[in-house]
């Protein structure tokens, strides 16, 4: 029997019993929809929260460790030999050193150019880390520069994308600020500081100079609540306030692959350093969470759905046992048990597949409410997203293409019994 | 045409074993409009399942349109029946869902490979020129329940044309026609046998049986 005639006779049988054909379509529409809703929730939050916790699955972040026995047993302070050997690490294709400036720097005006609503007298400490560049270069802004300037000139720091967003999303609206643009258009801008000058007394140093720093990109890379200077700055300014050299904050190393990342992390530890996970880890866990909970409404999706194929198998085994003289008279006709069989799953089949696509559909339209009444009734928050769900083409197919499996799948014995029908015994 | 010979049917109820068809012979011929009656329950209607390639459990040898029975495989014989025969019921047997064009299209759906197919629209032209035949060209697209009896059982008949069988096998055509009805089907049947068909009919009414070239008496199993 030809693929064109079966499913011409499939499609005059369904229209035939249209109420049943109905309630089955509308059992696999219901499989589907969840199935196809629940992984685009999945997918949609694991991208936001990608966004809220960018781990980088190839650095690795060295810090000393707590206790040490200083050099004798290894460890102790991260200087140049120390970097030096944890870049010689096998898997390491590039180690960064990090030194926390030790000299308070504050901000008691609004950067230069931006209407923010500063309120007066409002002064905010500038927690700043020294970075070497090589590690920000792939997100310094076009035309941009990141070394220590001449004296006298605009210190480049770099931002975390995530501290705009905080800020717009929760601090703005607490101090009742203005919102700032968008990252990009903020390159550039500069804003004075006091150098050497804390909002606690005690830590103000002697010698206090107004500066200026300049937005020179923005980068997942920095640390959140932090401003990143190049570490010759640090370096330049703790030698100015006599600073004693104390071996660096923390070393980034970054992994040749994310596979070796384990390997590196082990000979850190070997060699009495700190592996800093807690980014890392919170990342990991935040995924596991969201990929634990997305399996598990995906998996009570796909047993909706073989719930839906249950009714399906149990409407068409009824439906073979109503029809067993139809079937005798389309074999006298010359129907094969081969043809009898095709047709019952062919009728499955097209129950699956419509109901499958119409899920789809109702799983777009479920998703499209369900973000209008997140923007509705959620608070804005950092890192909210424009839509909670993603809709590659796969899970389109996925959607009607299981349900269409599902359904043959619950066809097989309602269509193996009819292939059993004996002609001479049920045609009259 | 047909050529049984030797037939043996038999029935099991339970521990009880019935021999309906007890080493039957018949021998029709090309063209030739044949009717065998008999009393219900006389195994008429078998020995029109057993010449049809409908039932293939018996005993003896059955050659039909030139093909020995015992030797085809389920899927021959469903081409067996597509091809080489046409079969009409009593009951008419259409497929209530589907208008009388769709029902007569139906074998045109189950051609066999190697026999010659035709698209749908094809198929639809070819059902409703079947239908011409039978008078129904104006009611192709009328369900069954919408049509009289008669014109149930032409619609049948025209289906049973569909694939140019050269056997006609009609169980109790008229079983359920009144007389003018009746009368239209066997006059159909007598047109079909001058366009060079072969009709083998059942039945217990006195009409179609006195239309018939020869008539056959089934009785305790043999024809006389």
């Amino acid at each position: 029997m030809r693929a064109r005639g079966l499913v011409h006779l499939a499609s005059l049988n369904l229209r035939a019993d249209r109420r049943g054909a109905l309630v089955n379509a509308a059992a696999a529409c219901v499989g589907a929809a969840a199935l196809v809703f629940f992984v685009a929730l999945g997918m949609g939050v694991g991208q936001a929260a990608r966004r809220m916790f960018p781990g980088e699955a190839r650095l690795v972040e060295v810090i000393p460790a707590a206790v040490s026995l200083g050099g004798a047993l290894g460890g102790g302070q991260l200087d140049d030999g120390a970097v030096a050997r944890l870049g010689a690490l096998p898997g390491v294709e590039a180690a960064w050193r990090k030194l926390s400036l030790r000299v308070p720097i504050a901000a008691s005006r609004p950067p230069e150019g931006v209407k923010m609503n500063w309120p007066q007298s409002f002064t905010v400490q500038v927690p700043v880390v020294g970075v070497e560049p090589g590690m920000l270069e792939q997100d310094l802004a076009k035309g941009q520069a990141f070394a220590d300037p001449a004296p006298g000139g605009a210190v480049p720091v770099m931002a975390s994308r995530r501290l705009l967003e905080v800020y717009n999303k929760t601090i703005a609206p607490a101090w009742n600020l203005r919102r700032l643009p968008p990252g990009l258009d903020l390159v550039g801008i500069q804003f004075p500081v006091q150098v050497g000058f804390s909002i606690i007394p005690q830590k103000t140093e002697d010698r206090v100079y107004e500066a200026r720093l300049a937005l020179a990109g923005l980068s997942d890379r920095v640390p959140l609540y932090q401003l990143a200077v190049p570490v010759e700055t640090v370096r330049r300014l703790h030698q100015e306030y006599g600073k004693p050299d104390q071996g660096y904050t923390g070393v980034t190393l970054l992994a040749r692959r994310p596979d070796d990342v384990p390997g590196i992390a082990a000979a850190v530890r070997r060699m009495g350093f700190t592996v800093d996970e807690g980014d890392r880890a919170l990342a990991e866990r935040v995924g596991l969470a969201i990929t634990v909970v997305a399996g598990a409404l995906s998996l009570l999706a796909l047993l909706m759905t073989a719930l839906a194929a249950l009714a399906i198998a149990q409407s068409l085994s009824a439906s073979v046992r109503g029809r067993t003289r139809e079937i005798a008279i389309l074999q006298a006709l010359g129907a094969t048990a081969g043809d009898v069989r095709a047709i019952v799953l062919a009728e499955a089949a097209l129950l699956g597949l419509g109901g499958g696509i119409a899920g789809v559909a109702l799983a777009r339209l479920a998703a499209l409410g369900a973000d209008r009444a997140a923007l509705r009734w959620l608070p804005d928050f950092p890192f909210r997203p424009e839509t909670f769900f993603t809709f590659p083409p796969w899970v389109y197919l996925l959607g009607a293409g299981v349900s269409a499996l599902a359904a043959l799948l619950g066809a097989l014995a309602p269509a193996a019994a009819a292939a059993r029908v004996d002609p001479a015994r049920n045609v009259s | 045409m047909i050529s049984l010979r030797a037939i043996v049917k038999r029935f099991r109820d339970g521990e009880r074993e019935l021999v309906v068809l007890d080493h039957l012979d018949l021998e029709v011929r090309d063209r030739e409009l044949v009717a065998v009656v008999g009393p219900s329950g006389s195994g008429k209607s078998t020995l029109l399942y057993v010449a049809g390639g409908l039932d293939a459990d018996f005993e003896g040898e059955a050659v039909v349109a030139g093909r020995r029975l015992s030797d085809l495989d389920p899927r021959q014989r469903a081409a067996f029946r597509n091809q080489a025969v046409g079969f009409v019921f009593q009951s008419f047997n259409l497929l209530p869902a589907l208008p009388a064009v769709e029902n007569v299209m139906l074998p045109g759906l189950f051609a066999p490979p190697g026999a010659p197919t035709l698209s749908l629209g094809g198929l639809r032209a070819r059902a409703l020129e079947a239908l011409s035949r039978v008078g129904l060209g104006d009611k192709a697209a009328r369900l069954p329940a919408r049509l009289s009896g008669g014109e149930r059982q032409r619609v049948a008949i025209a289906r049973a044309l569909l694939a140019r069988p050269g056997l006609l096998l009609a169980d109790e055509p008229t079983g359920n026609l009144d007389t003018a009805s009746g009368e239209g089907v066997i006059r159909l049947f007598q047109e079909m046998v001058a366009d060079g068909m072969t009709v083998l009919v059942v039945t217990h009414e006195e009409r179609v049986s006195s239309v018939a070239g020869r008539v056959l008496h089934l009785e305790q199993g043999r024809l006389r």
